[in-house]
């Protein structure tokens, strides 16, 4: 093999490889979510605006509750423009892998199933799951659930945790929505429903002829933001935001706030 | 993005999934038949009725066709219970889609008997034919064998639009999809297949509205 032969070989090999580099970008060099969001100095927030006390849509028709209340904040302190993107709680994890969104902030309480879908930050809240009825309905214990309806909404905490609880003879009704849920529970479509345990204050409290009144303590669990697999970087500086804004005070404020209740301390994984 | 589906999930799961799909059938099937018997009356009433109740026919096609389909099922499923009316939720979604589509069906009905020659019928008349077998021989069987293919699209949409009757608890085949897709978070591969089964049980519709109208009416001459 001449010089020349293996000259013209090892330019062809580089053209080759140049090409190659081109078509197939590292995934060292792709940029992550957090550079992306400071680049663009915008933050896309997934949130669910039909969960009072966590997101609601407010009388001027913006969003608002302590979790918008934080994902405002958190994307004041990181520079960034917030944009809302609403999704319904079947929504929430969804947009978050359909890159909708760069972070879901939506009182979604910490579950191992969950954790395998997407990624938790550190928690900014705590809620109780519980099951309510009117007055009349007579539910005790668990067991008293045998026979009747109760219905739960998909892609909740609720929907986790009800049916594992609940004896075999339960009717557990699902629904897409809280609104649905609620609607069903007022319209006697179903016999006793599950919520938060803020949620069902709001609904007892708009709907006082109902004499609506707390049945079960089903369990109660933290909640946190939630970022896509692999995206260490803005988690960290979530979970780094979390802290400070823990020690500030901010988020006892906030949750105080909205919920009318002190924030309990708030374990960091 | 670098997602990795995961479509074995969508195996594990593929009973509950068949068994909404099947449920999306019997009640599309059912709709259909108790639809069209409904548009069947409703357009004779309208024919041969008197103004009130030809005002009731043309008042319920115009509300119906001229209000959402999922307010209507709301309407039945949570606001009928305050007047004493309580529907199980496949009750309230075969209600609903019943009534959705009798009122789409009579107006298609309505576009093949206006479709009819005049003479045809006069002809029945002038025969000495009784009302109701003129109505029946020379009026709807003619009407439906030209407006079929119109009917046909109507049943289909029915079928995809029972996706929404998922919303007041129905467990059919888009409610089974959403459960899954919140517990398992495959959103992606359990909408995907969704889609597919939707497209699956369209043909299959397609394809049986087709043999029900060659046996209907070309394999009898009727004309």
């Amino acid at each position: 093999m001449t010089m020349k032969k293996l000259r013209l070989r090892l330019v062809a090999l580089a053209v080759l490889a140049a090409v190659a580099a081109m078509l197939t970008p590292h995934s060292a060099s792709a940029e992550s979510t957090l550079d992306k969001i400071l680049r663009e100095k915008k933050l896309r927030v997934a949130i669910d605006v039909a969960n009072p006390p966590f997101g609601v849509l407010g009388k001027d028709g913006q969003p608002d509750g302590s979790d918008v209340a934080v994902a405002r904040q958190l994307a004041k302190d990181l520079g960034a423009e917030i944009e809302f993107v609403q999704v319904p709680s079947t929504g929430r994890i969804p947009a978050l892998l359909a890159g909708r969104a760069d972070v879901t902030i939506a009182s979604i309480s910490v579950t191992a199933d969950r954790a395998k879908a997407v990624m938790f930050c550190n928690p900014n809240g705590a809620l109780s799951i519980t099951i309510f009825a009117p007055q009349a309905v007579a539910i005790k214990t668990p067991a008293d659930l045998v026979g009747k309806r109760v219905g739960i909404t998909r892609a909740t905490l609720e929907e986790a945790t009800v049916p594992k609880m609940a004896p075999a003879g339960t009717n557990i009704v699902w629904f897409d929505d809280l609104a649905s849920t609620t609607q069903a529970l007022l319209s006697g479509q179903v016999d006793a429903a599950a919520m938060t345990g803020f949620a069902e204050k709001a609904v007892a409290d708009a709907n006082p002829d109902k004499h609506i009144e707390n049945k079960l303590l089903v369990t109660t669990a933290f909640y946190g933001p939630i970022v896509r697999h692999d995206e260490f970087e803005l988690r960290q500086w979530i979970n780094t935001w979390l802290f400070l804004n823990t020690q500030n005070g901010f988020l006892a404020a906030t949750y105080k706030k909205y919920t009318g209740l002190d924030l309990p301390p708030l374990p960091v994984f | 993005m670098n997602y990795v589906f995961h479509f074995n999930v969508v195996l594990d799961h593929l009973p509950e999934l068949l068994e909404g799909a099947w449920l999306t059938i019997r009640l599309s099937a059912m709709a259909m038949v108790l639809g069209l018997a409904l548009a069947v009356v409703t357009a004779y009433a309208r024919m041969t009725g008197p103004a009130p109740v030809v005002w009731l026919v043309a008042g319920y096609v115009e509300l119906i066709r001229n209000t959402p389909f999922l307010v209507q099922i709301f309407i039945i499923y949570f606001s009928l219970p305050a007047l004493g009316i309580r529907l199980e939720a496949n009750e309230a979604a075969l209600a609903a889609m019943t009534v959705n589509l009798g009122a789409y069906a009579t107006e298609i009905l309505r576009a093949g008997i206006e479709a009819l020659p005049r003479g045809q019928i006069e002809a029945a008349k002038a025969l000495g034919l009784p009302r109701l077998a003129i109505f029946r021989y020379v009026i709807l069987f003619p009407a439906l064998k030209t407006v079929f293919p119109a009917l046909a699209s109507q049943f289909i949409l029915l079928m995809l639009g029972s996706s929404v009757v998922s919303a007041i608890s129905a467990v059919e085949l888009t409610a089974v999809t959403n459960s899954l897709q919140s517990t398992t978070f495959r959103a992606f591969e359990f909408y995907f297949f969704a889609t597919g089964l939707y497209l699956a049980m369209a043909l299959g519709f397609r394809f049986a509205l087709g043999v029900i109208y060659w046996a209907a009416f070309q394999r009898r001459a009727w004309n």
